[in-house]
């Protein structure tokens, strides 16, 4: 095991960038909030962080830091508006947004470098960094997904009438939501920036979002495992077909659409569910016919 | 005692007076019926009370505390709990999170102590689920606690989307059309439970077409038809009325 990962080492840290994006896309998307804002924010962290290190001298850590506040605060300011909306109305907002921060990013030049790039990053972050950062945001996600936070999370995705009559304020957990995702999104993008030596505006365009939904949709919308296992299907399967040169695209292609007209809840909830049916057949195994036994 | 009062309230949709001057007192302790035929405005009332839909003119008041300004999330959040007429559980969920998510504005911790796990906001939710136990039992339900909610037959259904509303602890009780579909057998065993809260305090409002339920149930009942209050009294008083009799039967 240790053996393959040193020998892919490029491969698996892409992957642990790949997963970060992929939680900051799904926390927004299991409060029932169809943001993809994500890539925005994690443009901002990534130039915020470069400028901050490179030009201004802070220390890395500082410049993570506050690389991750950015997004936070970019992901609240878009809030304000944002988290009105809803369903498609808020996804093509939100993919505005996006177009919007790649079109920025290639116009300040003095700062961003323009279309060539924020070159000449030196690297400070490698595969035990970003592993930390990983382990971090998947405690905090787990321990917001078992709070009250996560419960409100929870309701409003799957019916907004009900969490309201329940008292949950959707006003507020969306606004919790994109913060989250801001925060997740940013720190991902700062720790990019000092990973890959350069920051291109391109890197946080359509690719990042076709990338991560596609996690997301493949591994699990509701779960912590979902991304892990979407990430890993995203950029190992690639990996895996190369061998098939040029018909690769076209095979990575079908092998994901299998998969998703397979398991439409995307393979780790679809596992998961598949456990918790047992557990619930184990303990009530008339549970899903009508009082009395009647067919 | 009265808890929940509605005074004059009105809600037209373009030239339709769903709801035309409507008074009336819900008092704590006891089961009120709301009846009427299709169309009368009951679930308009409802949507009304539960701040779903705004209130056109008049006012309703909580403890004298005037609701109508408020959204959805902060009637819930004062002591209003509902049921739906067509049920609506969070289907994903199993039996005992769609309960647990009931004690939601009951929940104390903190946002940073949900949000870093400290263990004050861990045991909150181990406490909860042991409380969301022990009402799926109180419901018949504690075998189901597993179960997606959305897997459960319709009986179920109901009855885990009364042990939500009743999660909440609300003062005052909403339940639209909480017996529709069911037999006698399974409408008296809700009606037992109905009772039982009332009992214990709680406000509660029953939106029926089940007469006779209504009738064995309520201590006091308003007839709605057009949109307008046309009696209330005692079930005995309002199954006599001329005006109820018409309003049923089409006279």
């Amino acid at each position: 095991m240790m053996e393959f990962l040193r020998a892919n080492q490029p491969v698996f840290d892409f992957f642990l960038l790949t997963l970060g994006f992929a939680y900051s896309q799904q926390v927004v998307l299991r409060a029932g909030v169809f943001s993809l804002a994500s890539a925005a924010f994690s443009c901002l962290g990534a130039y915020g962080c470069a400028y901050l290190v490179v030009k201004a001298g802070l220390p890395v850590a500082a410049g993570v830091g506050l690389g991750t506040l950015i997004g936070g605060l970019a992901s609240y300011l878009v809030s304000l508006p944002l988290a009105r909306l809803r369903g498609v109305y808020q996804a093509i907002a939100t993919l505005a947004l996006v177009e919007l921060m790649v079109a920025l990013a290639l116009y300040a030049e003095p700062i961003t470098g323009g279309a060539v790039g924020f070159n000449n990053i030196p690297k400070h972050v490698g595969t035990t960094e970003l592993l930390i950062a990983v382990l971090v945001v998947i405690y905090l996600l787990h321990a917001q997904s078992i709070s009250r936070i996560g419960r409100g999370f929870d309701a409003l995705r799957q019916d907004e009438y009900v969490a309201a009559s329940l008292g949950v304020s959707s006003r507020r957990e969306h606004t919790l939501a994109f913060i989250s995702s801001g925060l997740i999104g940013g720190l991902f993008g700062a720790l990019q920036s000092m990973y890959a030596y350069n920051v291109e505006p391109n890197q946080y365009g359509f690719g990042y979002m076709v990338t991560t939904l596609a996690a997301i949709v493949l591994g699990g919308r509701r779960s912590l495992l979902g991304p892990i296992l979407g990430s890993a299907i995203m950029i190992l399967l690639p990996e895996v077909a190369r061998p098939l040169a040029e018909y690769r695209q076209i095979v990575v292609g079908v092998i994901l659409m299998i998969v998703v007209v397979l398991t439409p809840q995307g393979l780790a909830d679809t596992f998961l569910a598949w456990l918790q049916h047992r557990r619930a057949r184990a303990l009530a195994p008339m549970a899903t016919q009508p009082p009395g036994g009647r067919a | 005692m009265t808890v929940l009062e509605l005074r004059e309230v009105k809600r037209h949709f373009g030239g339709v007076k769903a709801v035309d001057g409507v008074s009336l007192k819900v008092a704590s302790g006891q089961v009120t019926g709301l009846i009427g035929p299709n169309g009368s405005g009951k679930s308009t009332l409802v949507n009304l009370i539960a701040g779903v839909l705004a209130v056109g003119d008049g006012d309703i008041t909580l403890d004298g505390k005037s609701l109508i300004k408020l959204t959805a999330d902060e009637v819930a959040r004062c002591g209003v709990a509902r049921t739906f007429q067509n049920i609506r559980l969070l289907p994903e969920a199993s039996v005992l999170d769609n309960v647990v998510i009931g004690f939601y504005r009951h929940e104390r911790s903190p946002l940073y102590a949900s949000l870093l796990g400290l263990p004050s906001s861990r045991r909150e939710t181990r406490e909860l689920r042991e409380q969301g136990r022990a009402l799926l039992a109180r419901f018949g339900l504690a075998e189901y606690e597993q179960v997606p909610a959305g897997g459960l037959a319709y009986g179920y259904q109901r009855r885990v989307e009364m042990a939500r509303a009743v999660a909440s602890a609300p003062q005052v009780l909403l339940l639209d059309e909480p017996v529709a579909g069911m037999n006698d057998v399974e409408a008296r065993s809700l009606g037992q439970i109905f009772a039982q809260l009332a009992r214990e305090g709680m406000a509660v409002l029953v939106i029926e077409h089940n007469t006779r339920f209504v009738a064995e149930l309520c201590s006091q009942v308003h007839v709605l038809d057009g949109g307008r209050l046309i009696a209330h009294g005692s079930p005995q008083e309002v199954m006599r009325d001329p005006a109820v009799v018409a309003a049923y039967l089409g006279g």
